[in-house]
């Protein structure tokens, strides 16, 4: 018990890697290759089609996808209900505006739900033009030793490095 | 396919619930990765996709599991890559952590989960342009490192070695774990 206070909350990476594996395999023998970005166009092919069915019988893009009841859709809001699960049983609190973000930019919210609205809109239209994500494409790609997903992993890593210096310069190394 | 909708469900709460003890639905945790302070979740990441790529391999050979490779355009997956790096390096969150990270009540997720909503709006609406102009004349097809290496068996252990080196790699140049 007093080692609880003592060791920090997260999970070691090295369990924590055999866990998600473990999840991967799973869903690689239950269904097939696990997707995210595609829970977006699931989500969103039912909310327009309630409004607008004409125009996403039109779109290409909403016709090639499994729309809301599939396994895409439960798989996101899953991960929803799992993060919520994870985080009321976990002793850290659960912040609006992450400290680094704080550190370097002050605690306006307005301006880290911009930059996150942004941040989402692009890792969104980029996930669609690649045809997956972090998990549909880098690691559902590798998985099956897919070209584009090791290609699309070693971009988005490279930028994102490059990105976050850009954007936290040195007040990311300050705030330790 | 006609997957039973339980099982992505479950599978879907399994995935947050390990996520976000790790620490991957922490943007913090995110950047400090990426400015190469903490290798925790990266290495993470590596060591999912080797051990993944090792089970996927057993699931095959006993005829189990379904694969789908997405493919590879030099245009469009290089240029998907490199703006997805860029909206992964400014606000933390990829498309799956932000479903678990708004599950936790993270505001800044819910804010980053419109954003994707309306990013994949916009990229339905052009779809009929882009995929034509960026990815259609440079798409190399289906191809994967058992093409190269030719079997699945010698292309896993190239991957594994990588990804081995990968992780060690991390963590002699990242900081501090």
């Amino acid at each position: 018990m007093d080692n609880n206070q003592l060791s920090p909350p997260y999970w070691k990476w090295v369990p924590a890697a055999f866990a998600l594996a473990g999840i991967i395999v799973f869903v690689f023998a239950t269904f097939g290759p696990p997707a995210s970005s595609s829970g977006f166009v699931a989500v969103l092919k039912g909310a327009i089609a309630t409004v607008a069915p004409d125009y996403v019988e039109a779109k290409a893009h909403y016709r090639m996808s499994a729309g809301p009841g599939g396994w895409v859709f439960a798989f996101v809001l899953g991960m929803a209900i799992g993060g919520f699960i994870a985080a009321r049983t976990f002793p850290a609190p659960v912040r609006d505006i992450p400290e680094i973000w704080e550190n370097r930019f002050g605690s306006s919210r307005v301006k880290r739900y911009a930059a996150a609205f942004a941040g989402g809109f692009v890792i969104l239209f980029a996930s669609r033009l690649a045809g997956g994500c972090t998990l549909g494409l880098f690691i559902s790609g590798s998985t099956q030793l897919a070209v584009s997903g090791l290609y699309f992993g070693v971009l988005i890593f490279v930028f994102a490095m490059l990105t976050a210096r850009f954007v936290y310069g040195r007040a990311g190394k300050e705030g330790q | 396919m006609s997957s039973p909708i339980w099982l992505g469900l479950v599978s879907g709460i399994a995935f947050g619930f390990v996520i976000q003890r790790v620490g991957a639905t922490n943007p913090d945790k995110m950047a400090r990765a990426h400015l190469m302070i903490e290798g925790a979740i990266p290495r993470f990441m590596l060591l999912a996709v080797l051990l993944s790529a090792i089970g996927l391999l057993g699931l095959l050979a006993s005829g189990t599991g379904r694969t789908l490779i997405i493919p590879t355009s030099l245009v469009a997956t290089g240029v998907a890559g490199v703006l997805f790096g860029i909206g992964w390096g400014l606000c933390g969150y990829c498309p799956g952590t932000t479903w678990a990270a708004a599950g936790e009540g993270r505001m800044d997720a819910v804010f980053a989960l419109l954003g994707g909503f309306a990013g994949t709006a916009l990229f339905a609406q052009v779809h009929e342009i882009l995929i034509p102009l960026l990815h259609a004349p440079t798409n190399l097809g289906q191809i994967t490192l058992a093409d190269w290496f030719g079997s699945d068996l010698a292309a896993t252990v190239v991957l594994v070695a990588v990804f081995a080196a990968s992780i060690l790699g991390i963590g002699m140049l990242w900081e501090r774990d």
